[in-house]
């Protein structure tokens, strides 16, 4: 699903984003990201959809291009890759379901979109995504009055209405407290099991990640420094991935 | 700050004021002794004339159409100019450049601007319409670039990462933020056109100012008494229903 070929970001600032980063995931697999903050976790998964353009190396999803594809061509591989935020980055003064119908815009003629006259189809897909992620009968509330677990929902649903192939989620419970944290992640997991959705979810707790996660790949200092089954983390490996004394200068998390 | 500075400060301050006090002839002793006249003023401007009403309530419409069609067209012109004043959407020369004519621009009143168009096209409302227009803009302008600047990138790049094109990233990533500010901005802006376009008719550009300034010149104080009044009453109208809009747009 999934081809990275020695991936390597370097900032402007000359922070080291990620380094010779080389990995595969296939369609259907739960990968947790793991590694401390800086360690390229976000850098990575934003070059997945072309939110960052690497300094080297390849990407490809379902076997199209990110890497070097014109803006056509990235668009439609963003089509069909969801990607959840951690401030989770709705349009606060929107209604909960024109959050969600954002999802829809690369299906949705250019007029229709402008208008805002959405199709009957989608906006039932979108009413029945919500249901999906629990928030029913809130389709009408403004985005900002809601807490942040059912913030992070809307995003999520918006991501799915996309109909993706492979779900991004960029530390999506770090602004969320613990119990929300299960909820979202719980969610996350059962998308990935009933829909056979491809999830790769950044996280910097590690039990988050071997509960929820069927492989772990750890990052460090923008390089792969774990990739393995989640049951066989030992802890002294976990102790590896998040050694902060040896983890070099990696404020590259974000632009 | 160190104390010395401070004292400093204080000091220059407070001689700026005695400077500038002393120089406009500043004396309680004469102000004292205009009471007596301002009430015989007011007492002359009673019972206000109603034979004027008329004449005002006419006046009156004018000052608000012009700063109807005055605000309008301001805000339309402030719009691609604000885009090419905002930091984060204009080229670096670009930005530069326009926020430098804005200052320029905006270091000039509606009243002045009207004295320029007065003399370019002629006496009546027109010019009128024209000193809001440009002062409208200039100002608009800056503060819709403002917004811009203020805009939260983030959900923009939301409605990137789903696919969208330029013009869907624009209506659902950027419209629905600067919208309803744009919109509370320009009402704003209109309340205080109405108290500018209200004094353009004392330079022969058309509205209420042009009674109040007649009858005061001519003396006679209760006709000018009513189109004050008419003035009050359209000010507290207007303004009471700009800000009832306003309060619902945020």
């Amino acid at each position: 699903m999934i081809q990275v070929r020695e991936l390597s970001k370097r900032y402007p600032s000359g922070t080291v984003g990620l380094d010779g980063v080389t990995l595969d995931v296939e369609a259907g697999e739960f990968v947790a990201l793991i590694g401390s903050s800086g360690a390229g976790k976000s850098t990575f998964l934003r070059c997945l959809n072309g939110l960052v353009i690497p300094t080297a190396g390849t990407v490809r999803v379902d076997g199209r291009p990110v890497t070097g594809a014109s803006r056509q061509g990235l668009r439609s591989v963003r089509a069909r890759v969801g990607f959840v935020f951690q401030q989770f980055n709705l349009l606060k003064r929107l209604s909960v379901l024109d959050n969600v119908l954002v999802g829809t815009l690369s299906r949705v003629d250019l007029w229709r979109s402008l208008l805002g006259r959405f199709r009957a189809g989608d906006l039932e897909r979108a009413r029945r995504t919500l249901k999906r992620v629990g928030l029913d009968g809130i389709e009408g509330q403004r985005a900002d009055t809601l807490s942040g677990g059912q913030q992070q929902r809307v995003a999520i649903a918006r991501a799915l209405v996309q109909e993706p192939l492979v779900l991004l989620a960029d530390e999506p419970m770090s602004s969320l407290d613990p119990a929300l944290s299960r909820s979202v992640m719980e969610l996350l997991r059962d998308i990935n099991r009933e829909d056979g959705l491809t999830v790769i979810a950044s996280l910097h707790v590690l039990d988050l990640a071997i509960t929820y996660g069927d492989r772990i790949v750890g990052l460090r200092a923008g390089r792969v420094v774990h990739d393995g089954p989640a049951a066989g983390l030992t802890p002294s490996a976990a102790e590896a991935i998040f050694d902060t004394e040896r983890n070099g200068d990696g404020d590259g998390e974000r632009p | 700050m160190s104390p010395a500075s401070r004292w400093a400060g204080g000091l220059a301050i407070a001689a700026a004021f005695i400077w500038s006090a002393w120089s406009t002839e500043v004396s309680p002793g004469r102000l004292v002794e205009g009471i007596p006249f301002m009430l015989d003023f007011v007492g002359r401007m009673l019972p206000p004339d109603p034979s004027v009403l008329g004449q005002a309530l006419r006046g009156a419409l004018q000052t608000l159409q012009i700063a109807v069609v005055g605000t309008a067209v301001g805000a339309v012109l402030a719009l691609p100019v604000a885009f090419a004043a905002a930091r984060n959407t204009a080229p670096r020369w670009a930005f530069y450049w326009t926020r430098s004519a804005l200052n320029v621009f905006r270091a000039m009143d509606t009243l002045v601007y009207a004295l320029f168009f007065v003399a370019a096209v002629g006496l009546g409302p027109f010019p009128g319409v024209l000193a809001v227009v440009v002062y409208t803009a200039t100002v608009l302008a800056k503060l819709y670039s403002e917004a811009i600047e203020a805009m939260d990138p983030l959900p923009v790049e939301a409605v990137e990462a789903v696919g969208a094109t330029p013009l869907q990233v624009l209506r659902w990533g950027v419209v629905p933020q600067l919208v309803p500010q744009f919109l509370s901005f320009t009402l704003y802006r209109f309340e205080t056109n109405i108290r500018a376009a209200a004094v353009l008719g004392f330079v022969g550009a058309g509205g209420i100012g042009f009674y109040i300034q007649t009858y005061l010149r001519l003396l006679n104080y209760p006709a000018a008494s009513t189109v004050l009044l008419v003035l009050v009453a359209m000010v507290m109208l207007v303004d009471f229903a700009s800000s009832r809009l306003r309060a619902r747009l945020v």
